[in-house]
């Protein structure tokens, strides 16, 4: 029998209980070892009242720690000028989305880890070289200098280009205009987000399909 | 307790197996179904959130389903996880095999697109010379799509096209195209290019499936039994008969074997899962192409105009929206003279953005090109025909097991200078023609997606007249075991550019009603 029926039928069950509920239940009778969890009425769950919880980012922030301090500044460089705020729309700094990426890439597989790495220590070894500053320290238009030449047209979202330093910018940009868009403070600011009605990842809300019968493996 | 006992053993719940459900039990037939996954109740197994409510916020867990682009963190869940049922492919050779086990199988979410196969793709030796024939043609599968489109509401626009055979549409009505379309289809005739409308399945509240469309009716006929969780293994074989008896299956949680007893097994688990359940079992390959002529559709070409007069939300009531469809127009005659032989769709919708991806820039500038552009754009895809290759294939790999310890399947699928070629032309076709029509061409690309992509794979098991080059005969039936029937999309012998759904349930209808036919008088 299917669970779902069988749950309702449960529900619905006789005052007499049926051969196998009974059986049921003999097993399930509270153990007389101390520590043992109380038999549970199936009936139960229903009448308690589901209680408020609170959703984790309004009450902490995302603890980076897998960019180094140089790499992280440069990281948030980029955040503030590839995505600012525009039209009342929170950008990537507010949005918490170098944080956010600095968790994203600490799980990804190694080779995005290493395009992260050295992307953001090669902008902090140009603004080096060309202005004796880091990248976090350099003005709008030393920024511009660097990263211009770095950005390409590209007509086949996943054909990133050859050169490590312009598909790192390719990545970083498209991950942080993710990250921006899918934060909770661009959602609390209103609907219109970043232009594009077709948006591959499914921004703002959508139908989520929880694991469906998912096998515990011990 | 004496365990219940049916005819037939189906292995699968989707569109395939779904059908031969309904057709063999609506003859009285009894059938078990076994399906690998669970049965997903829609009300407790989803609920609407928000991006910043996931985990990842919206980007999904890095590295968990690396093959399937459809994927993303809302719908996860509902593919078939690669870690705990992988396969292999050479590294250079991607291959995306998109699966769900779910009750229903990929009927839940496909995108209903809905095409019938011409003589160019069943008869293609004799119309262009090219390819291998079908053992049946159009005209012998005409009357079972005809049932198929009335079961799934099927809609379109009749044309009297030889490509593009018309159906038995529910509903031919469509609102009258915008000036754009009318701007596009106007270049497209001029060129000779036909154009015409989406064919599409409506189903019924919007779901197309094997669930709410098969399943119910043979559930009705009392006839059917279904058991979920059923991971099937092994088909078994009478020493005596050397005719198929029965499977193996282990339960999905508890791993526990079981073994069921059946006179006839009709294998419905998918193109590719069918393949490695046959060859796993060591069956029906005395023709060794089992696994061979693996073929789907490429997808990926695309070119992006925008029309001027439609941008910075300027765009005049009527000019935008709507789409236009061209079923394959090249080499339809011998004497189109191209670079590569068959074909390609071409699918055109009006009134999108632009994508950032198109412009090198970054902050403010980039974000007024994209208002400036949005909702002026015309973009063109395709899907385009592969050609079955023997050395596109599939093998056992006994090295690598699925978290239930049966082999995977590997997976060789490569692209030739014929697609290449093809793909070349279908991106300066459509770039020719949003020229024509004075529009501003914003990106063109003759990319493809890896082999696997379309989610249309089929060709494993071809069906043929000489047992010698073909696995399964006209009737889908084992050239080596008559009592054993490929439903799914293994059977196909060309791939063509259409999407394959109609044509694989219409070939579970008329295998299920033959070999209901052969079952009562006996033969099986
Ligand atoms: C997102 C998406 C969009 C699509 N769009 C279109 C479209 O527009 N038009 C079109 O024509 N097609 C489309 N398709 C393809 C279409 O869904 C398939 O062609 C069709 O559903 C295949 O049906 P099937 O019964 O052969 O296989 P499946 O639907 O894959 O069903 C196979 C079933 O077999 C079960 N199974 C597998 N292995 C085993 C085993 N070992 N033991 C027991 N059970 C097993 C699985 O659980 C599954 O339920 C799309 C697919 C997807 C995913």
């Amino acid at each position: 029998m299917k669970r779902r029926k069988f749950v309702q039928n449960l529900l619905a069950a006789p005052a007499v209980a049926p051969l196998a509920a009974q059986t049921q239940t003999q097993q399930q009778r509270p153990s007389t070892q101390p520590n043992t969890p109380a038999r549970q009425d199936p009936r139960q769950p229903h009448e308690i009242a589901q209680l408020a919880v609170t959703e984790v980012d309004l009450v902490s922030a995302t603890h980076p720690y897998f960019f180094t301090a140089d790499q992280f500044s440069a990281l948030q460089k980029l955040a503030a000028v590839l995505v600012p705020p525009l039209k009342g729309k929170p950008g990537a700094i507010d949005a918490h989305a170098p944080e956010f990426l600095d968790f994203l890439i600490s799980v990804s597989p190694e080779e995005r880890q290493s395009l992260y790495r050295n992307g953001l220590e090669g902008l902090n070894r140009a603004a080096q070289d060309q202005f004796h500053t880091n990248f976090h320290g350099l003005e709008a238009k030393q920024v511009d200098t660097i990263i211009r030449p770095l950005l390409i047209a590209r007509y086949w979202p996943q054909d990133m280009p050859d050169d490590p330093m312009k598909h790192f910018m390719a990545q970083v940009h498209d991950d942080l205009r993710t990250a921006t868009a899918n934060s909770r403070e661009w959602a609390e600011n209103g609907p219109a987000p970043f232009t594009g009605r077709r948006r591959r990842f499914n921004r703002g809300r959508g139908m989520y399909w929880r694991p469906v019968d998912p096998v515990v493996r011990g | 307790m004496a365990i219940k006992q049916h005819d037939v053993l189906i292995v699968g719940s989707g569109h395939s197996g779904g059908m031969a459900a309904k057709i063999l039990t609506e003859k009285g037939i009894s059938c078990l179904m076994l399906n690998a996954g669970p049965e997903a109740d829609l009300q407790r197994d989803r609920t609407m959130k928000s991006a910043h409510e996931l985990p990842y916020r919206g980007f999904g867990q890095p590295g968990r389903l690396p093959h399937v682009f459809q994927a993303n963190e809302f719908n996860a869940n509902q593919w078939v996880d690669e870690k705990e049922n992988p396969y292999t492919h050479p590294p250079e050779a991607p291959y995306n095999w998109v699966r769900v086990r779910l009750l229903g199988g990929r009927s839940l979410f496909w995108a209903r697109q809905s095409f019938r196969l011409s003589d160019y793709e069943f008869k293609p030796a004799e119309i262009d010379g090219t390819g291998d024939n079908w053992p049946i043609s159009l005209a012998d599968l005409a009357p079972y799509y005809s049932r198929v489109e009335q079961i799934f509401r099927v809609s379109g626009r009749k044309e009297g096209w030889p490509q593009f055979p018309d159906g038995d549409f529910t509903d031919s009505s469509f609102p009258p195209d915008t000036e754009s379309i009318k701007r596009f289809t106007e270049v497209a005739t001029k060129k000779g290019i036909r154009v015409s409308k989406w064919r599409f399945a409506q189903g019924r509240d919007g779901l197309a499936s094997s669930i709410n469309l098969l399943l119910p009716d043979a559930l009705a006929t009392g006839k059917l039994d279904i058991v979920e969780n059923a991971i099937v293994r092994e088909i078994t074989v009478d020493k005596n008969t050397g005719l198929a008896n029965g499977a193996y299956f282990l339960d999905r949680h508890s791993g526990r074997e079981m073994h069921v007893k059946a006179r006839v097994i009709v294998l419905a688990a998918g193109c590719l899962e069918t393949t490695r359940l046959l060859l796993n079992s060591g069956i029906c390959n005395s023709s060794g192409v089992m696994g061979h002529y693996l073929v789907d559709q490429m997808y990926g070409v695309s070119v992006v105009a925008s029309i001027p007069e439609a941008r910075d939300g300027k765009a005049p009531e009527n000019l935008m929206g709507g789409s236009a469809f061209m079923p394959r127009f090249r080499n339809l005659s011998k004497k189109d003279k191209r670079d590569f032989i068959k074909g390609y769709c071409l699918h055109v919708s009006s009134g999108g953005d632009a994508s950032q991806h198109f412009f090198p820039l970054y902050g403010e500038e980039l974000q007024s090109k994209l208002d400036s552009y949005a909702g002026s754009c015309v973009s063109a895809g395709i899907f385009g025909e592969r050609v079955p290759r023997y050395e596109n294939h599939v093998r056992i790999n006994k090295d690598v097991k699925d978290a239930w310890g049966i082999p995977v399947l590997h997976i060789e699928a490569r692209d030739s200078e014929n697609e290449l070629n093809l793909r070349r032309d279908a991106a300066n076709t459509a770039e020719e023609l949003f020229h024509d029509a004075g529009w501003e061409v914003i990106c063109k690309t003759d990319q493809v997606n890896p082999p696997g992509y379309s989610i249309h794979e089929v060709g494993t098991c071809r069906m043929g007249d000489n047992p010698k080059t073909s696995v399964l005969n006209k009737w889908s039936q084992a050239h080596d075991m008559k009592n054993l029937v490929v439903v799914d999309g293994a059977s196909f012998v060309t791939a063509g550019w259409q999407n394959p759904t109609m044509t694989i349930l219409s070939l579970s209808m008329r295998a299920s009603e033959h070999l209901g036919d052969e079952m009562r008088q006996g033969s099986v």
